[in-house]
């Protein structure tokens, strides 16, 4: 009697133990379906708000009616967290997106994603942010949309304001200036509008300076990069140019409505927005307003041809545990939705693909409600985009000490030095020495 | 069963009678367990017990789990967001537990009667338990607003010139949660203490008014002692809740601004589902367990020299 | 008292709009002739407030536009009530769906969670076995590991199982929590042990006592639990988002979420769903509550 219970935990304990070893070298072995037609499966999110899959996968079956593509759908805020549990018990999908560049490292140091170099190979230069995915020489995803960060602006509020619009080449001192003049102009022209809305995201700040300061390293620990961007930050909030961090999280401010709802004649924010603000202009959510995108302001005045930014490329892998009879399709299908092809189809819907060939502009274009001046051309096309997240198995946790970071200085709780200093310490001691 | 425990009785006959007796008693006891227990050890259990193996482990998800002793336990010593998660569990639990115990008792006594529309201010007590934690997150927020917030409004009415930013200030945001954290869990624990007080008898406070006690004298000598399995049982509850306190956290302030509201399952859940490094949270569960139960035994132990 | 009765009886459905709930209690206060009791019913009513503030706030935002919930100024009372948002959600989602799957959810984990709960408390609380109180403290201490850091093993093992992606998992992983046992075993304890002997010199067997006088006696503690468990379950996120996929088989609280997407979030709409999420548990509370405070208990203690 005494040792009846022991005794279960005993073969709980056991059972738990050897399905956790028997799933760290299974894989899910379907039977073999030679000949006929093949079904893929893939990972999707929010499929009813979220046109991108079903478009990706109705423009490819359009060329190849003998696979058929299947969604299994997952929560867009907890992406990864399912997925990583379905990869771990052997019941994901076939194809799976990456959608948080900072966790492919995970699914490809844990062996969960096949070789695609050759799918690499064939697709060339042409593919922005596929340089993201090969780790020591081999590829294991190719991007399919690579979203950028520019410079939305109203138009009427600049000419409410009288303030001269962006230019191509601007430069952090002119967009300041600009911020003042709009600051000072909008209050005189009686608007309750403000100069620019900054939204509380860390990317807003980080994003930026680590793109654009020559020598800025996320892996080096020293996040003095950072410092002359946090002190534009928090001298335009002090100003009362840009609502102030505190207002925007304790009332969960949208940088969508800010925008949309004309409260703020500038915004950085990621080129996803620009098919979210004509949705929301068509739908009546967003008031009817003349805006456009320009670059993101730069470092200085070298960059003026090719404009740094940043952003993180969506990428899709083949699940490693795919059925063999399978991989020719997968690797068929990304080939198509990294390409030009699923670029069109991309862009037809307002999406930034990661191909950008002149008919891949001209479909993005050619959607009503896209503004169509040259600034907005020449944001869209030409940029020089750095991943926010550099592939690398500390990027996780550096980002997440950089997150705290990022509300320690913005919440003015922590002076921007101490803050920075505090930082780089804590990134060499929890991270970076981890193995 | 050893019948070494049984030694002294007078016969063979009659010990082999107390032995059969006793082993039946245990069965049956073990029966009314068992049900409940297939499924607890099982599902619940088991997976615990593997957690304390992976906290000897690199494990990270994929792959296997490399047996790497110690290491992640003096990993943490050294670890400053770990000890930073300590302190505010602590600071927060310090706080949560006897503000929460004292208001929902107090509320279980007066909503414990025959009142006016009692029904429905229980109700509205449960309220906050009940309402979705996305809204209260967002709700709070609003009135913890630095400069247009409600509350710092009715601050400035009693002259207070320079109200906290609560929720966007490292120094007040912990206060803030704490608040929300009474608030929402009150109702909750009030139920409990309800259907507690159902089992103090009213002839014994009808008693001690007769011998001319007060209502303080009664609430003392009667309700509390009668009342003791419930407390004891909330109190073990909310010390466990409070450690283990999370969603609300996460949604209020995320753990900043800065690290001044992270909390240690905040950093477990940040080490394992967003870092996937498993082993090194499985090892900081393994301290937040140890630190629960250590607190849940002191607390098994007072409660028993009391009942002796 | 058929006034009151009407009071509390309506109250969840009337909370809908506390602006004008306060007044009528307010005022059907006023008829009471001690004022002590008037100033007392005002400090509730005023807390009651309190208390609902987050929950108006909640159902005043479920009647704005999209882009109208995060504004500053607050605003507590939309200008044009956006009554259409609560036939909206019944067409453009599957409320219906999500809504009968939560309640099979909650009911199915709420009676297992009594039964097999207050069965297993009674083992704890009034027989001896060896190992009866290490057992038990098993049970409380996986009370005290954080489901986070274990979930991962947990699913891997029921997806071995074939459970994951089914109602049955989070059944599983529901029904057989500590929680009920702790609680149960808790309430037994208040119950005098001479009780229990007297049956059984009265013949009474184990069973015989826990379903003829254990389980009488504790209708105020299984109400409770029955209805923290329903709650509980009801509310619960992170386990379905784990364990159902299949958008069939979401509940209430998953399918909220899908108004979320990766770029735009659909607030008034979420804010609608939320609400009417609530009103079945308020509904519940209010029937149920007259069990967890009808004292039925103390009759038979004496003994």
């Amino acid at each position: 009697m005494r040792h009846r219970h022991p005794r279960w935990t005993a073969i709980a304990a056991a059972a738990t133990a050897l399905t956790l070893t028997a799933t760290a070298c299974g894989g899910s072995d379907e039977p073999a379906d030679t000949g006929g037609p093949v079904t893929l499966t893939m990972s999707a999110w929010s499929l009813k708000t979220t046109p991108e899959f079903q478009k990706l996968a109705e423009a490819f079956q359009a060329q190849n009616p003998e696979v058929k593509v299947e969604f299994k759908e997952y929560d867009a805020d907890n992406y990864d967290t399912q997925l990583t549990a379905d990869l771990a018990a052997g019941s994901a999908p076939d194809l799976y997106v990456l959608k948080n560049l900072k966790n492919f490292i995970t699914y490809q140091a844990g062996e969960q994603l096949l070789d695609v170099s050759d799918v690499a190979d064939g697709l060339g230069d042409n593919v922005n942010g596929l340089g993201n995915y090969k780790v020591d020489g081999v590829t294991y995803a190719a991007p399919y949309r690579q979203d950028s960060w520019y410079l939305y602006y109203n138009k009427d509020l600049f000419t409410a304001a009288g303030v001269t619009p962006p230019s191509e080449t601007w430069t952090w001192a002119e967009y300041e200036k600009a911020v003042a003049d709009l600051t000072a102009g909008l209050k005189a022209a009686g608007s309750p509008a403000k100069a620019a809305y900054q939204h509380t995201w860390q990317s807003t700040v980080q994003g930026l300076a680590l793109a654009q300061t020559p020598g800025a390293d996320l892996g080096s620990g020293d996040y003095g990069y950072l410092a002359p961007y946090y002190e534009r930050a928090l001298e335009q909030q002090k100003a009362g140019s840009q609502v102030d961090y505190g207002t925007a999280t304790t009332n969960t401010l949208q940088y969508q409505a800010q925008f949309g709802t004309q409260q703020a004649a500038t915004m950085l924010m990621g080129s996803w927005y620009v098919a979210t603000l004509i949705a929301q202009q068509k739908k009546g959510d967003a008031q009817s307003f003349q805006w456009g995108f320009a670059p993101a302001p730069q470092h200085d005045a070298s960059t003026k041809d090719e404009p740094i930014t940043f952003g993180d490329p969506t990428g899709l892998g083949v699940n490693a545990a795919i059925d063999e009879n399978k991989v020719a399709a997968a690797k068929k299908f990304l080939t198509f939705v990294a390409g030009e092809g699923g670029a069109t189809a991309l862009a037809g819907i307002g999406i930034t693909p990661a191909t950008l060939t002149d008919p891949v502009v001209q479909a993005y274009f050619g959607v009503q409600g896209v503004p169509g001046d040259e600034l907005s051309k020449f944001a869209f096309t030409t940029h020089d985009t750095r991943a926010e997240n550099p592939v690398s198995p500390q990027t996780a946790a550096l980002q997440n000490i950089l997150q705290e970071t990022h509300s320690a200085i913005m919440s003015e709780s922590t002076p921007v030095d101490q803050a920075l200093t505090q930082a780089g310490e804590r990134a060499r001691s929890e991270a970076l020495t981890s193995k | 069963m050893s019948t070494t425990t049984v030694g002294g009785s007078p016969g063979i006959g009659a010990d082999r009678t107390k032995r059969w007796y006793r082993a039946r008693r245990s069965l049956q006891g073990v029966s009314f367990v068992l049900p409940n227990f297939l499924g607890f050890g099982l599902l619940t259990l088991g997976p615990v017990v593997a957690l304390f193996y992976i906290s000897f482990t690199n494990w990270n998800v994929f792959g296997k789990a490399k047996w790497i002793g110690l290491d992640n336990f003096t990993r943490l010593f050294g670890d400053t967001s770990f000890h930073r998660a300590l302190l505010n569990t602590l600071y927060y639990s310090a706080f949560h537990i006897p503000l929460t115990l004292a208001v929902s008792l107090g509320l279980a006594l007066l909503l414990n009667r025959k009142l006016r529309g009692v029904a429905f201010f229980r109700t509205a007590a449960f309220f906050p338990y009940i309402t979705s934690i996305v809204a209260i997150a967002i709700a709070w927020n609003l009135l913890f607003s630095r400069d247009a917030g409600p509350i710092n409004q009715i601050l400035g009415l009693f002259g207070v010139t320079d109200p906290p930013g609560w929720t966007a200030s490292s120094d007040w945001a912990m206060p803030a949660v704490i608040i929300v954290g009474v608030w929402r869990e009150m109702g909750y624990y009030m139920l409990l203490f309800l259907a507690g007080l159902q089992t103090v008898p009213p002839e014994l406070h009808e008693a001690a008014r007769i011998d001319g006690a007060n209502a303080w004298q009664r609430f003392r000598n009667v309700t509390l002692p009668c009342l003791r399995p419930t407390t004891f049982f909330v109190t073990v509850m909310l010390t466990i809740g409070s450690f283990k306190v999370f969603d609300l956290i996460l949604v209020m302030t995320n753990g900043g601004p800065g690290q001044s509201t992270l909390v240690l399952s905040q950093y477990i859940y940040q080490k394992g589902l967003v870092e996937n490094r498993f082993g090194y949270a499985s090892a900081i569960s393994v301290v937040l367990f140890a630190l629960c139960m250590l607190v849940t035994i002191v607390q098994f132990a007072v409660n028993r020299r009391r009942n002796a | 008292m058929a006034a009151p009765h009407t009071l509390a009886d309506t109250a969840p459905p009337r909370t809908v709009d506390p602006g004008t709930e306060n007044p009528t209690s307010n005022r059907s206060e006023r008829r009471l002739p001690a004022l002590g009791k008037v100033l007392g019913h005002v400090v509730l009513v005023l807390a009651a407030a309190g208390l609902l503030l987050p929950f108006f706030w909640m159902v005043s935002s479920s009647l704005k536009a999209d882009n109208g919930v995060f504004s500053i100024p607050v605003t507590w009372f939309p200008d044009s009530p956006q009554w259409g948002n609560y036939a909206e959600i019944w067409r453009i989602s599957d409320m219906l769906v999500w809504l009968k799957n939560t309640v099979f959810l909650s009911v199915v984990v709420t009676l297992l969670q009594l039964f097999t709960g207050s069965f297993a408390a009674y083992g704890f609380a009034k027989t001896r076995f060896p190992g009866r109180n290490l057992l038990f403290l098993l049970y409380i201490g996986t009370i005290a590991v954080p489901w986070q850091a274990y979930m991962i093993p947990q699913f891997i093992m029921m997806s071995e199982a074939g459970l994951t992606n089914t109602p049955w998992s989070i059944i599983a992983l529901q029904a057989f929590g500590a929680f009920g046992v702790f609680l149960m075993r808790q309430y037994y304890l208040t119950i005098p042990d001479e009780l229990c002997e007297a049956a059984r010199v009265d013949g009474l067997s184990e069973y015989g006592i826990y379903f003829r006088i254990m389980l009488p006696l504790s209708v105020p503690a299984l109400a409770s639990l029955a209805l923290l468990t329903f709650v509980t379950t009801w509310n619960d996120y992170l386990g379905p988002l784990i364990y159902l996929r299949d958008p069939d088989l979401w509940t209430i609280q998953l399918g909220l979420k899908s108004f979320v997407s990766d770029y735009n979030a659909e607030h008034a709409l979420i804010m609608t769903g939320s609400v009417l999420s609530v009103l079945p548990i308020a509904i519940v509370f209010l029937l149920g509550q007259k069990y967890f405070v009808q004292g039925i208990a103390t009759s038979g203690l004496k003994g």
